[in-house]
């Protein structure tokens, strides 16, 4: 693969000349009103990956907001809701209803209007598509006339307005299997071109009822951080996605944001011994040394994530203690602080000694080593999950790095830890990464096999919350109820290590807005508010 | 140093070469794990006392990294040419000795093998043997014996048609002791000669194919490991670990390779006496 990205960088390279080149001559045509504003109204935008579609129903989106679409409610900075297409929403007594009434001033780029049964179709559509939209709760949508529609689901589900602050609305009249490709949506953006492994240009909606964005023309570029580093040292590109270890480098005319995000970095820790089982597919199941509660504490316990932080990313981070760290929905109790002496004394209650002086531990014939494994390549999951193995031998407990592919991991992580990554801007990723039907399931949120009558119970009450308020006491709970709970200092499935934060370099002059908490992403998170993107003075329009 | 001939002072010069290159090997192999492992807190230092050579973005000394990735390169280069040169050795013969059909067969592998530029083909064999150091062993094992293959063919069917060949089997000698006694001494020069010469092929194939990942795994200190990790770190101004593990592969390369032609002018009979 690396061939390919020395490729990328290469390419990467010629292309931005060649696109500045384009721009260049473009500034000719629209050179009038440039000089008459005296302020730049495009960016150039570098991010890791592509998306694989625009089409909301299918996952674009999904954790941020589409951008080229819009969504019935849609996330505040602060993570609660305002209304977007909706101009107003109740829920019924029993809280298995919603009615949504929309706005009268939306329009759909080809000039049709958004009416309530778009938001049925692209429901319905989403539901049918089973995508990473998870909808088996909604019974049905109905049209009740032009502007209202009302939503039943089969059960009280508290999360549903995260969830439609996801789902962009697609129009029914120009949906067809390539939607994905050449979507047209409500949103302050349209699709201008696409092309695939180079780059998306948006161009601004003029006609978006939030009013026209600011920034007319946004080109988004893919590359890997160091060729956007590289790319941004030739003073290419406005807004580029880096990584924690690059960020340190100054560039003239360019600062560096620091974006808090949810993404974290942790240990998965399989929960059962190795007993010969397998999961469907004959991955083996469980871990000798893991599956003891004191060996996952320790570990915890022996972790100094500040430090880790500093060095490992830069400051770049900050320490992570569950999969939600200054969400609404974290429990602060899960917090633990860094205590060596305390993480020996569990394994030496539960007889683990170093009776061979090698400096592991050892008991009844088992010696407390396992091996974690990451995605070969990703060299901050490396860097965490060896700076943490460094520490934790400092408790007797050797942890062996070993990178390797995704492939690999889908068969191994039931029975290895693995230096895995989760971070959402909603709570119901707490409901898939604990809840004891997802455990030892392939999608990465439950390998560990963490399954709790206790924490289902949480999960249940949390969903059938009526209020956010009363759904967040529950997510608490889940975590840490006083006595039990998934965090650390419980069952310990988990863990966290950091919380990285999105390392960007912006143009000096350019406003990125009030970011949002980034979730899990490479890069994509950055634009979902580009409508509040601007040039703040002319500095930024040299070039 | 007057009192030596030429031929004494080559030979000094080999056992040098030799002795150094034996070192590197010997000393990367001493070098315990532990003093590799590094720490986190060391992340990333320019060259100094304590580091000769760096730390790298995990906080490991790189000339530690370097010594050990050379004794892992090394390793894989004499083994994988190794057996190469004996399938060279092997192929060239029974290409020359066995009959029409067979020396046809072989040199037409032969062409075929060496029309696939060698990277892809061990990118491909590597691959499908599921990557690690197996895969790596038998890719470039199974693409380097071909000119040596061919060498050694054309020096059998030349030795054959030797004089003294040709009285040995009308005396009556078998076909394989005129291979053990006639043959053989004469290949071996070629056979050492190829196979040196073919071990700074060997580890720089096995540098290439580790830096483009499909080689040996993340974790194990290899050249290339070491150089396409710095890759990511070049453009944030980390210059020490793509420069000095580089500059250490070449010069160990250059050495080997000068050893193979100082071998060569002390076995060729045409300038072994000057």
């Amino acid at each position: 693969m690396k061939f390919w990205k020395f490729q990328k960088v290469f390419l990467a390279a010629l292309f931005l000349a060649a696109l500045l080149t384009a721009c260049g001559g473009r500034t000719g045509d629209e050179g009038d009103k440039e000089e008459q504003g005296g302020i730049r109204d495009s960016v150039v935008i570098a991010i890791g990956s592509e998306p694989e579609t625009l089409d909301p129903t299918k996952g674009w989106g999904h954790g941020n907001s589409p951008i080229v679409q819009s969504t019935l409610v849609r996330y505040t900075a602060d993570l609660t809701f305002e209304n977007d297409l909706a101009a107003t929403y109740q829920l019924s007594e029993d809280r298995l209803t919603w009615t949504f009434t929309l706005r009268e001033d939306a329009f759909f780029t080809d000039g049709e209007r958004v009416t309530a049964s778009d938001v049925v179709f692209t429901l319905e559509t989403a539901k049918a598509a089973r995508g990473s939209v998870d909808l088996t709760y909604m019974e049905e949508a109905v049209a009740l006339d032009e502007q209202t529609v009302a939503i039943s689901l089969s059960k009280p589900t508290s999360i549903f307005l995260n969830t439609l602050a996801s789902i962009g609305i697609v129009p029914e009249h120009a949906y067809s299997e390539d939607y994905g490709r050449n979507p047209i949506g409500s949103g302050p953006y349209q699709l201008a071109e696409w092309r695939p492994q180079e780059q998306i240009i948006f161009t601004a909606n003029e006609n978006y009822y939030g009013g026209a964005p600011a920034i007319k023309r946004v080109t988004v570029v893919f590359m890997s951080e160091d060729a956007a580093l590289a790319a941004v040292q030739a003073g290419e590109g406005d807004v580029a996605y880096s990584s924690a270890t690059l960020g340190k480098t100054l560039v003239k005319g360019y600062h560096v944001e620091a974006i808090p995000s949810a993404d974290n970095r942790g240990f998965t820790l399989p929960m059962a011994p190795d007993e010969g089982k397998t999961t469907e597919n004959g991955a083996p199941i469980g871990n000798d040394v893991t599956c003891h509660l004191e060996i996952r504490q320790a570990i915890a316990y022996a972790i100094d994530r500040q430090l880790v932080a500093d060095m490992v990313l830069n400051g770049f981070g900050r320490p992570a203690y569950s999969e939600n760290d200054g969400m609404p929905w974290n429990n602060p109790e899960v917090k633990i602080e860094t205590d060596l002496d305390y993480g020996r004394k569990l394994l030496a209650d539960a007889g683990w000694q170093d009776r061979d002086g090698d400096g592991i531990v050892e008991k009844d014939g088992v010696k407390a080593e396992f091996t974690c494994i990451y995605p070969a390549g990703d060299s901050v999951r490396q860097a965490v999950a060896m700076a943490a193995a460094e520490q934790v031998l400092a408790v007797g407990i050797k942890i062996h790095v070993e990178g390797v592919s995704w492939d690999e991991i889908t068969e191994r992580m039931f029975s290895h830890a693995v230096m895995m990554g989760w971070g959402s801007s909603s709570p119901n990723e707490t409901y898939y990464l604990y809840r004891s039907q997802g455990a030892l399931l392939d999608d990465f949120y439950n390998p560990e096999g963490y399954e709790s009558e206790v924490t289902d119970h949480y999960l249940q009450a949390a969903m059938e919350a009526s209020t956010a308020e009363e759904a967040n006491g529950c997510w608490q709970k889940v975590q840490w109820d006083g006595s039990v709970g998934t965090a650390m200092k419980g069952a310990c499935p988990w863990v966290w290590i950091v919380n990285l934060d999105h390392v960007t370099y912006v143009r000096d002059g350019l406003s990125i807005g009030e970011q949002p908490i980034h979730g899990h992403g490479h890069g994509l998170p950055l634009i979902q508010n580009l409508e509040e993107w601007s040039w703040e003075d002319q500095t930024g329009a040299e070039r | 140093m007057r009192s030596l001939n030429r031929r004494k002072k080559l030979l000094l010069l080999t056992v040098g070469m030799g002795v150094v290159f034996f070192g590197i090997y010997g000393l990367g192999i001493l070098i315990p794990e532990e003093w590799v492992a590094g720490s986190f807190l060391s992340a990333r230092q320019p060259p100094s006392l304590a580091h000769p050579f760096g730390t790298d973005a995990l906080g490991r000394d790189l000339l530690l990294r370097t010594l050990k990735g050379l004794s892992v390169s090394t390793t894989v280069g004499l083994i994988a040419s190794g057996v190469s040169a004996v399938i060279a050795l092997l192929v060239g013969i029974a290409a020359a000795t066995g009959s029409r059909w067979m020396d046809g067969a072989i040199s037409w592998l032969i062409d075929l093998v060496m029309g696939v530029p060698h990277t892809i083909l061990i990118i491909l064999i590597s691959f499908a043997m599921g990557r690690g150091l197996k895969g790596l062993l038998v890719g470039i094992a199974a693409t380097h014996w071909c000119s040596l293959a061919r060498l050694i063919r054309g020096e059998v069917l030349q030795l054959r048609s030797q004089q003294y060949v040709a009285v040995s089997r009308k005396l009556g000698k078998s076909s394989g002791w005129i291979l053990i006694y006639h043959l053989l001494p004469h290949l071996l020069p070629q056979f050492f000669v190829g196979l040196v010469l073919m071990f700074p092929h060997a580890i720089l194939h096995e540098a290439a194919i580790s830096f483009l990942g499909f080689g040996l795994p993340p974790e194990q200190p290899a050249i290339g490991i070491i150089l396409s990790e710095s890759m990511g770190y070049l453009s944030a101004g980390l210059w020490w670990p793509a420069v000095l593990p580089g500059l250490t592969l070449v010069l160990l390369v250059l050495l080997v390779d000068n050893l193979g032609e100082q071998l060569q002018s002390l076995f060729d009979p045409s300038s072994a006496q000057e």
